[in-house]
């Protein structure tokens, strides 16, 4: 029970200082990092056209290629962190739709888009199951999928040409996107990478890109901020995939030749994802810095050393790789944020702000919001809830207490839609007065249920300001307006001077506070809070009490579950005793600690006997 | 009948030869939790071994094993030390797989400046010879494949199950820290498990190596199929990965037979994506069992 005193709250103050250096720092780097990009993306275009040789041209165009493929990519590995290794599904569908289209005399630029949309199709029939894979099981099953793509295309050689591939025919001109000089090339290259570099950095900034991130980091608490999971995926890996078809049907008309072999590649594959790590995998431009490194080295090694230096320019990939993902895990865009980016430090003068704002006249207790009706809930033997029910009346508050292993969790998982129960029902009053029974965490979501985790669940890579933002996207979809309410909300629970800060950095303490800011920017009406209490000190606890009678006083109705007995008797309109999945007392705080079968329940039948 | 019998044996054969190769990677994937690319370029390093020490030395195949097993077990617990040990702490499957799929590239592409593209034939030592049981021929080399892949099979369950530094390694696969606490060197025995699983892919190269050509991507193939035959066998299970084995076998020289032999891929990467999907636990691989968690 006891803990070191520096988890229990927020010590790690700098100096009030630290804002205006910090500040100064940021405004240089606002206009450093777009000089920085806006030279790079120039120089894709302006060395090949000042140098003149086409080999140089060859250079850059394919480095727009792969870095077009590897920013696409990064849409699924990156932001929704599902580690593709199959992404020559899509390059090699959108690669042959263009050139059998071609031959019966379609414009590439037609193939394009029905490549894309051939790719979107497929990416969503088989994303779909391997949803529920995590880790190196999803891979594993991209890789599959690649394997099975590669075999058909061999199979079926009446479409594909089987092993001996397909040529294009050799017809110029901007319809068949076929010329004679490079500089077209270039141009188209260049042009798609702009696109999906557009794209990629739209989504960032944008509440999709948040809730993937969200998704990736927890998928569990995005669930519970009310992000559909799957269909954000979804929607990634169909941008992704539809995207990658196009520049895959480019670089077939570029090669003017394909086979199965080079197109379903597992070796294109882990490349794709390969410059995307060593860039900075997850970042905007990251996929773009890796791709200018590295795909010089195998143009030069192919051009200069010719078959002599077969393999080596792998060997310095694998090499290169290794040593990235030892000693420089996030790429180099975070070797360049190791330089630039001053640590995050609080923006405001020290000490969490008191969120007390002199509180309203209580609105009257109204009628019931939630109704719980005998939920059962077995795991393998064990009856963890026995027949409970209760219900929840419009802005009350309802402490859920009882010993450990009482079934406390479990029954909030019910509540919430994350365990289904055997038997019973969970009723929710909609806003329109109507009842209706969530079934998924989504649909509590939108019903206005909000929770909080007992073992709290940060989007740990994400900042403080951007945890509450995911939140506050369950009302909106207008990212000035998240911005606005996780700003607001920040300050309300006394987190305003960590907006910056990565949800990582922060105390127990305040990744508890945390917790209740990201459920409380999605404006619920019901909030479930699972011992936001638990592992704070005194004076956070007397905070904490204050701001959830504050959030009452709003109209929200609470279920708190807490050990906290000070906060319990301060804060509860009535009280409900678990014990072994039963309800065993319930009714008004001070009756029922009195209650010998809580008593009971909590210390033994023998310390009744001694104190009787 | 006979037809189906000659199948079904090489369906056999073919699976004692993805279980010997799955063997040693059931049991890192199952210990050290790592998924390891790089499996298929260890049985290549090892029958590149196999083809010098014939070539060069003049030794039977089998003798190779004293040069090869040790080179891989070595070669094993120094990719766990130096590669996988840093990255076990970031507890991030991301960077697992990215090191030893950068492993696997470097060490084919170092085989391909090494040896060139051209494919490296072993002399069988009469390896190759057929032997006819009943109504079926099949190759000495294979016969000895399976029944070494079964001895290795057993070999392992036993040394798992009845010495003390098995009993560890299964600690340590169950609840890491909890057998950090009981005094188990953790990082040592995962160097040990590494090793042993290289070494049981480098003993399957040397009898690999007489019957099958050696070329910088022979891994390839091999790994993909190991990574099917682990999933299905069931995490960590060494017994599931040999049945396992012989399913994908028996499925690949079926398939191979009777519907077409250019889809016999497509038929065994498809039955690993619906166990994949359908049944993560594999097909005998046990449920985890966990009653009560925070979601």
């Amino acid at each position: 029970m006891t803990r070191a005193p520096e988890e229990q709250t927020m010590t790690n103050i700098p100096p009030a200082g630290a804002h205006a250096a910090g500040s100064a720092a940021s405004a240089r780097r606002n206009l450093a990092a777009p000089t920085a990009l806006a030279i790079l993306l120039a120089a894709l275009v302006v060395i090949p056209t000042a140098i003149g040789n086409p080999f140089v041209y060859h250079v850059f165009i394919t480095i727009c290629v792969f870095a077009g493929l590897s920013t696409a990519w990064n849409i699924v590995g990156g932001y929704a962190g599902q580690l593709s290794l199959g992404h020559g599904i899509f390059y090699g569908i959108g690669a042959y739709c263009g050139v059998i289209l071609v031959g019966v005399g379609v414009s590439p630029w037609i193939g394009m888009f029905a490549g894309a949309g051939i790719a979107i199709i497929v990416a969503v029939v088989i994303s779909y199951p391997c949803f529920r894979l995590h880790g190196p099981f999803f891979s594993l099953a991209t890789i599959a999928f690649l394997e099975v793509f590669r075999v058909l295309a061999l199979h079926f050689r009446e479409v594909t040409g089987g092993a001996t591939g397909l040529m294009i025919p050799l017809k110029f001109g901007w319809a068949w996107m076929l010329f004679r000089e490079r500089l077209p090339l270039l141009a188209i290259a260049f042009g798609l990478l702009l696109v999906t570099l557009g794209v990629a950095w739209w989504m960032r900034g944008h509440r999709i890109g948040f809730q993937l991130i969200a998704t990736r980091e927890r998928e569990s608490a995005a669930r519970a901020a009310g992000v559909d999971t799957v269909r954000v995926r979804l929607a990634a890996v169909s941008v992704s995939g539809g995207l990658t078809a196009m520049i895959g049907t480019f670089h077939a008309m570029y090669l003017t030749f394909i086979e199965p072999a080079a197109m379903f590649s597992l070796t294109l594959s882990i490349q794709i994802a390969m410059f995307a790590l060593i860039g900075g995998i997850g970042t905007v431009f990251g996929p773009l810095l890796g791709a200018m490194l590295l795909v010089p080295i195998t143009e030069l090694a192919r051009g200069w050393l010719g078959a002599s230096a077969l393999g080596l320019h792998g060997l310095v990939y694998g090499v290169v790789l290794m040593l990235v993902v030892l000693f420089l895990p996030n790429g180099l865009m975070g070797l360049l944020a190791r330089y630039t980016r001053p640590r995050a430090a609080p923006r405001a003068t020290p000490g969490p702000t008191a969120p007390a704002a002199p509180r309203a006249e209580r609105p009257p207790v109204g009628e019931d919001v939630v109704r719980v009706e005998g939920l059962q809930k077995r795991f393998g033997g064990l009856h963890v809830t026995n027949d409970v029910g209760f219900s929840l009346r419009e802005g009350e508050i309802l402490g859920l207490i009882g010993p450990n292993g009482a079934g406390k969790t479990t029954v909030f998982n019910m509540l919430s839609g994350f365990l289904k129960p055997d038997a019973g029902c969970v009723s929710v009053r909609a806003p329109d007065g109507t009842w209706r029974d969530p079934g998924s965490p989504g649909d509590f979501a939108a019903i206005g249920v909000g929770r909080t985790f007992q073992i709290v669940q940060p989007f740990a890579a994400m900042t403080v300001e951007e945890n509450i933002m995911v939140g506050a996207f369950h009302r909106s979809a207008d990212v000035g307006e998240a911005r606005a309410v996780a700003r607001e909300t920040a300050e309300r629970m006394g987190l305003a001077p960590w907006l910056d800060a990565e949800a990582r950095d922060l105390t127990i303490g305040g990744l508890k506070r945390l917790e209740v800011a990201r459920v409380m920017a999605m404006r619920p009406r019901v909030l479930l809070l699972d011992e936001v209490m638990a592992g704070i000190n005194q004076t956070d606890v007397r905070r904490a009490i204050d701001l959830m009678l504050s959030i009452r006083d709003t109209g929200v109705s609470i279920i708190a579950i807490e050990h906290v007995m000070q906060a319990v008797m301060a804060l509860s309109d009535r009280v409900i005793v678990l014990s072994s999945g039963q309800i065993i007392a319930q009714g008004r705080p001070q009756e029922v600690v009195r209650d010998p079968t809580v008593v009971e329940a909590y210390l033994g039948k023998e310390f009744l006997h001694a104190h009787a | 009948m006979d037809v189906f019998l000659q199948v079904l044996a090489n369906g056999i054969m073919l699976g004692g030869l993805f279980a010997i190769v799955s063997v040693g990677l059931t049991l890192i994937f199952g210990i050290v939790k790592v998924v390891n690319f790089a499996h298929g370029e260890f049985l290549m390093i090892g029958m590149y071994l196999t083809y010098l020490a014939v070539t060069g030395l003049g030794m039977h195949p089998f003798a190779a094993l004293i040069l090869v097993v040790p080179v891989l077990f070595l070669m094993g617990a120094l990719t766990q030390r130096l590669l996988i040990q840093p990255l076990l702490a970031a507890g991030d499957h991301h960077i697992q797989i990215f090191a030893t799929v950068g492993l696997s590239t470097a060490l084919i592409n170092l085989a391909l400046l090494v040896f060139g593209a051209d494919i490296a034939n072993t002399p069988p030592h009469g390896l190759r010879m057929p032997v006819e049981i009943g109504p079926v021929r099949v190759l000495v080399g294979q016969v000895v494949i399976l029944g070494v892949a079964a001895a290795l099979v057993g070999a392992l369950q036993l040394f798992l199950a009845r010495t003390r530094t098995g009993r560890a390694i299964r600690a340590v696969a169950q609840n890491r820290a909890a057998a950090e606490l009981m005094g188990i060197d953790v990082d040592r025995l995962y160097a040990l498990t590494f090793g042993i699983g290289a070494a049981c892919v480098g003993t399957a190269a040397v009898l690999i190596a007489p019957l099958y050509p050696t070329s910088p991507n022979s891994g390839t193939y091999f790994v993909l199929i190991a990574f099917v035959v682990v999933v299905l066998g069931g995490l960590g299970s060494i017994r599931g990965a040999f049945a396992g084995a012989i399913l994908i076998g028996l499925i690949d020289s079926f398939t191979g037979f009777y519907v077409s032999s250019d889809m016999r891929e497509v038929a065994v990467f498809g039955v690993f994506l619906a166990i994949l999907i359908l049944r993560p636990s594999g097909l005998f691989g046990r449920q985890l069992r966990q009653s009560h968690v925070s979601p």
